[in-house]
């Protein structure tokens, strides 16, 4: 097991965003956190990237506890992630973008260089190398976290609304990317509320309402759960999915 | 490039030589002397973004021990100069440990209460001279007092200070601390999710900036031979490193050495100008730089030299959205 959170529980000021929420990853898998707006899945998201300390529960990767690391800890020992609204070095190169994410594991500025650029070349981004991030559009932008993440040689990549914005050419071809990922032997949680994108990704899905996990397994089987149809359309359409 | 570096290097190194009034060779060095601590600040409120404005603490540092350690055990004024780095970075750590914690703009407010205190404090000390402040040796009895009559040695010790500053700068920029410190200026919720120690980093470049701030202290001390709490501590002297470096472009190797050639002399005009009635006046052109840079050009000149030559096809075309 290279990722498992157990009973993970956030509060905001007596707000329950997350509710004793579990998630198991094997090596190896694509999983998918799914639920409509509002529920809890980028809240759990942060908590398993560092990024939030969870007020109750425990979350280890690799056998290591990691409840209570910091961000940056979670990097080193091979979380990656990648922020719903993109968080690219606007200033920076392209290039230097990915190099900060390479100087994780190569200190030298030449090795750290020569990571990068592998990486600029899987993900496509190797002709804009020298341009600035800000000069990217969303889809680009989107790339680029990817590619940051991917120089710093992740176990785990935790991918968080990373499609959300394309249009339908873009979203396969970063479907593509991700499963170019995948064959490397990087592990991938994903959120998404993009159904299609799920579906032909991930291999397991948790549905999240309401801060807490509603449903889990296969994409296919859990679309068809009363209890998620519930939860993104509501209780009507549920009764009638039911009739048919 | 290579060449141009030569080139601007031979101008240096022959300005004193050519100009040799007086008034222009002292106005030289005090260019120089504006362009290390310039360039000494930018380090940390450049590169790492992380807006000091309490940087004449160092720089009093660095003016004080020196002069201290002269007029009270009439001792070498140069052994005064690592005694203030050592204190510089002392004082870094006190300041930066807490607040580099905390995003955003703890850091910045506690360096200037900080710097404020301490010279609310040393103008009240009599040991450090109090309002009236220090002096150096008036004649110098040794060459390694650094009393000089001609302002042309303090402009090549000003000179090679600066070299150096800038190699270390340069080398900086080059190494993964540079590239780290630039991700935590652009963002450090992102720099820590790549694994950039981010405190620590912060914290190594203010260690790095106050050590080469207390120098500039000290190279100021040498050459005036004076100091009192204004012009060691005064907020102006913290101001003033801040707009320098910001005018020419903040977080670029030469920025800040083109900011100090631009406004030096201007200063320097405007206090020949308005005669004895110039003090006042400074804080007005500064307020009109910071004015001008926020609001047209936030990079500085750096970063217009770099828009203004850029090819206009950079821009990528705008991202569509799904319907």
């Amino acid at each position: 097991m290279l990722l498992s959170a157990e009973k993970v529980t956030k509060r905001f000021a007596g707000f329950t965003a997350v509710a004793e929420a579990d998630l198991t990853v094997e090596e190896g898998e694509i999983v998918g956190l799914i639920g409509p707006n509002g529920a809890g899945k980028s809240t759990f998201f942060n908590c398993v990237a560092g990024d939030l300390a969870p007020n109750a529960g425990r979350i280890r990767f690799a056998g290591i506890d990691v409840t209570h690391a910091p961000a940056e800890s979670h990097a080193r020992l091979g979380i990656g992630r990648t922020f719903q609204v993109p968080a690219t070095f606007e200033d920076m190169t392209i290039l230097d973008n990915v190099m900060v994410g390479a100087f994780l594991r190569h200190h030298s500025r030449a090795a750290a260089r020569t990571k990068a650029l592998q990486v600029l070349e899987l993900t496509g981004l190797k002709d804009q190398a020298g341009l600035r991030a800000k000069s990217l559009g969303t889809p680009g932008r989107k790339r680029l976290e990817i590619a940051r993440v991917l120089a710093t040689e992740p176990r785990l990549m935790l991918l968080d609304e990373a499609l959300a914005g394309l249009t339908p050419s873009e979203i396969q071809r970063a479907i593509a990317l991700v499963r170019d990922i995948h064959k490397l032997g990087v592990t991938i949680v994903i959120v998404e509320h993009i159904m299609e994108v799920i579906l032909t990704l991930a291999e397991r899905v948790l549905v999240f309402n309401q801060g807490r996990v509603i449903a889990s397994g296969k994409p296919q089987e859990v679309i068809d759960d009363p209890a998620v149809i519930e939860a993104y359309l509501g209780r009507g359409h549920a009764r009638a999915a039911r009739r048919e | 490039m290579r060449w141009g570096l030569l080139a601007l290097t031979l101008a240096f190194l022959a300005y004193p030589l050519i100009l040799t009034n007086p008034f222009y060779q002292d106005a030289g060095a005090l260019v120089l002397l504006a362009a290390i601590s310039a360039s000494a600040w930018n380090i940390v409120g450049g590169y790492a973004g992380q807006i000091s404005v309490g940087h004449a603490m160092f720089y009093g540092a660095g003016a004080y021990l020196p002069l201290l350690l002269y007029q009270h055990w009439h001792l070498p004024p140069l052994l005064g100069v690592p005694l203030a780095i050592a204190v510089s970075l002392g004082l870094a750590l006190v300041v930066g440990f807490p607040t580099f914690r905390l995003q955003g703009h703890y850091f910045s407010m506690a360096t200037l209460a900080v710097a404020e205190l301490i010279r609310i404090v040393v103008s009240n000390w009599e040991l450090l001279g109090a309002a009236i402040g220090l002096q150096g040796p008036a004649v110098s009895p040794n060459w390694w007092d650094l009393t000089f009559r001609s302002a042309v040695p303090y402009y090549y010790i000003f000179l090679a200070v600066l070299a150096l500053l800038l190699a270390v700068t340069w080398y900086m920029e080059q190494s993964r601390l540079g590239y780290c410190l630039r991700a935590i200026r652009a963002g450090e919720r992102a720099a820590k999710s790549l694994g950039v120690p981010v405190r620590r980093y912060k914290l190594y470049a203010l260690m790095l900036s106050a050590a080469f701030t207390s120098l500039a202290g000290s190279l100021y001390a040498f050459k005036t031979g004076f100091v009192d709490p204004d012009s060691g501590l005064g907020i102006l002297v913290s101001v003033q490193m801040i707009i320098v470096a910001a005018l020419g472009g903040t977080g670029t190797l030469v920025g800040p050495l083109l900011g100090a050639v631009i406004l030096v002399p201007l200063q320097t005009a405007t206090n020949t100008w308005f005669g004895g009635g110039g003090a006042g006046l400074t804080f007005i052109v500064y307020g009109g730089i910071i004015v001008l840079i926020a609001r047209f050009e936030p990079g500085g000149l750096m970063e217009l030299w770099h828009r203004l030559t850029a090819p206009r096809t950079r821009r990528s075309p705008a991202p569509r959205h799904a319907a």
